[in-house]
């Protein structure tokens, strides 16, 4: 090729990537315009709403400044279903990465049948929330359940009782099925993350006389620890705000043992009607995961490019 | 040694992960006398259709079906054509501005349901648009459109650059170039994220349970809820439902799972 066309083709590439920018904000408009429209503004007007007396009941509302977190924060109940939120979060979290860390190593050794086994073990990704509940509700249902009847021949538990009607238990089988449909997410982060460690470093650990624990302890755990931050981040996030099971298996109780605060900002909008309550809740709730949100986007590296 | 505790625990994973699901297969063909014989066996001893028949003879249940395909085939057509227009606008161009909007899409995929509960159902009211399919449409874009947008940038970004720029040398404009050779480049990203878009939708609850109130324009998912939380629950039809609601889902995240795997090792959670 010669100089002259070289040349030519800077220039008409030069000129094709100004007008190309204008073109390329213009691909963007829908969604920017979406995301204003519903995102940025329901997030700010529920910050509005919760300076109101805003009710589902009444026309008018007036702005009543902090006394809805005052209410809250004068509720002794409201501390019981803050720790609720963060045994429900803390648990499902630590579960669905050590059991998703836990399935990563043993699907990533190459194996017979390893792509489907893989992909079977992805499916609870997409099972609906509300068949899992669906499902959990019959298995421990204390006459005919399946999982009850094996409990109650064991001795575990007494006749025609489910774990589900118990305080103590109740919250430990919503964490368990949340651990259940959560960990393929982790899982396949995690077998990502060890797909890529060069394997080189373990043959020369080998060389060296590592065994396997040692080799993990020290050489794949380490390589892991910015996948973990984040992947923990991002889970709880959607873990904390996550509603739908909860509501669906057990609805906060029994004796509110499983009320945490997406069901009570639930259960302030439209059982009791008092949506700036409600969302003030909501606020609280919101804040704690700005910061997370905020860590989340900085340090996951997906804006980079 | 290890190949056999590696066996043992792979069978263990299976029964666990498949045990539910089978368990209410096998429930919804078993006869009311077997739902309800104590010990429980685990095959059916009379396979029956009943809860099947009873199941899809209820209309509310037809248009629960209904409801959920036509608002989750929506969402999708339309995460898909928004989601590409985005993600080729955000790969392709170096615009001022490009970098927050990459952030602010980030930052909506962390946006949770329930924070946007409250204000989405005023906003939908004052709209109008409460007890609409609309409503809830928008709603689940509101969800699906972020995690699309996502996904589909890190399909554009794995497409070479350097054919744009030969198309450009050759004269196309960028709508060609979008439409002729970018487009064709990615259909199967493109329509496997749609088909990802279709899931999310069909299985959601809360938003969809708190702007439709009608019986007749309820999703499947909020329908079968109410099943589960009324005082009388009859069991066999709701095993029925349940399956009939989580197949088609099994089926379509198969089909997509090739794709999903690539788009979330790229793109959800660089360490």
């Amino acid at each position: 090729m010669n100089s002259g066309t070289s040349l030519n083709k800077r220039r008409l590439l030069g000129s094709y990537e100004k007008k190309h920018n204008l073109i390329g904000f213009a691909f963007v408009i829908p969604v920017v315009i979406f995301l204003l429209m519903f995102v940025l503004y329901p997030v700010l007007y529920n910050v509005w709403l919760s300076f109101t007396d805003s009710s589902l009941i009444k026309k008018t509302s007036s702005f009543i400044g902090i006394q809805n977190y005052i209410k809250i924060f004068s509720n002794k109940l409201f501390f019981k279903y803050f720790w609720n939120t963060c045994k429900w979060t803390f648990w499902s979290v630590l579960g669905q990465l050590v059991l998703g860390l836990g399935i990563a190593l043993l699907i990533a050794r190459p194996m017979k049948g390893g792509t489907a086994l893989r992909s079977f073990l992805l499916i609870p990704y997409v099972v609906p929330a509300v068949t899992l509940a669906l499902v959990s509700k019959w298995i421990l249902n204390s006459d005919y359940g399946i999982v009850s009847y094996w409990l109650q021949q064991a001795g575990l538990l007494e006749a025609r009782q489910s774990l589900l009607a118990m305080q103590g238990p109740a919250m430990w089988v919503v964490v368990i099925l949340n651990i259940w449909r959560s960990y393929p997410f982790p899982m396949l982060i995690y077998w990502a993350a060890l797909k890529s460690i060069d394997g080189q470093i373990y043959e020369a650990a080998t060389v060296d006389g590592a065994n396997k624990w040692q080799t993990f302890v020290h050489m794949t755990l380490p390589q892991l620890k910015n996948t973990t931050i984040v992947l923990a981040v991002l889970r709880v996030i959607w873990t904390a705000t996550y509603y739908d099971l909860i509501f669906m298996v057990t609805g906060g109780g029994p004796s509110g043992s499983t009320t945490h605060l997406p069901i009570l900002i639930y259960q302030a909008s439209f059982g009791s009607y008092q949506i700036g309550y409600a969302a003030a809740i909501s606020m609280i709730l919101g804040v704690l995961m700005f910061g997370c949100i905020i860590f989340y986007v900085t340090r996951s590296g997906l804006t980079e490019d | 040694m290890t190949n056999i505790l590696v066996g043992i625990l792979i069978a263990v994973l299976i029964v666990i992960v498949g045990f539910p699901l089978a368990w209410m297969a096998l429930s919804s063909f078993k006869p009311g006398v077997e739902l309800f014989t104590i010990p429980p066996k685990i095959l059916p001893q009379n396979w029956s259709l009943e809860w099947y028949k009873q199941a899809l003879g209820n209309e509310d249940v037809i248009h629960y079906f209904l409801n959920s395909l036509f608002i989750a085939s929506v969402v999708m057509v339309a995460d898909m054509f928004i989601g590409t227009l985005t993600a080729y606008g955000l790969t392709r161009f170096r615009f001022k501005g490009r970098k927050v909007i990459l952030i602010s899409v980030l930052a909506a995929y962390c946006v949770p349901p329930i924070m946007l509960m409250l204000p989405l159902y005023k906003i939908m009211n004052t709209l109008s648009l409460s007890g609409s399919h609309v409503g809830v449409i928008v709603a689940h874009l509101t969800i699906t459109l972020p995690f699309s947008v996502w996904l589909l940038v890190s399909f554009f970004r794995k497409l070479p650059k350097e054919i744009d720029e030969a198309a450009v040398m050759d004269g196309a404009s960028e709508i060609q170039v979008f439409t002729k050779i970018e487009m064709p480049l990615c259909v199967s990203g493109v329509l496997s994220t749609g088909i990802m878009a279709f899931i999310m939708s069909w299985n959601e609850f809360l938003l969809a349970s708190v702007l439709i109130s009608k019986e007749s324009m309820k999703t499947l998912t909020v329908g079968l809820a109410n099943y589960i939380s009324s005082t009388h629950i009859d069991w066999g039809i709701i095993m029925a439902l349940g399956t009939i609601t989580t197949i088609p889902v099994i089926i379509l995240f198969a089909l997509v799972q090739k794709y999903f795997v690539e788009g979330m090792t790229a793109g959800a959670v660089k360490g």
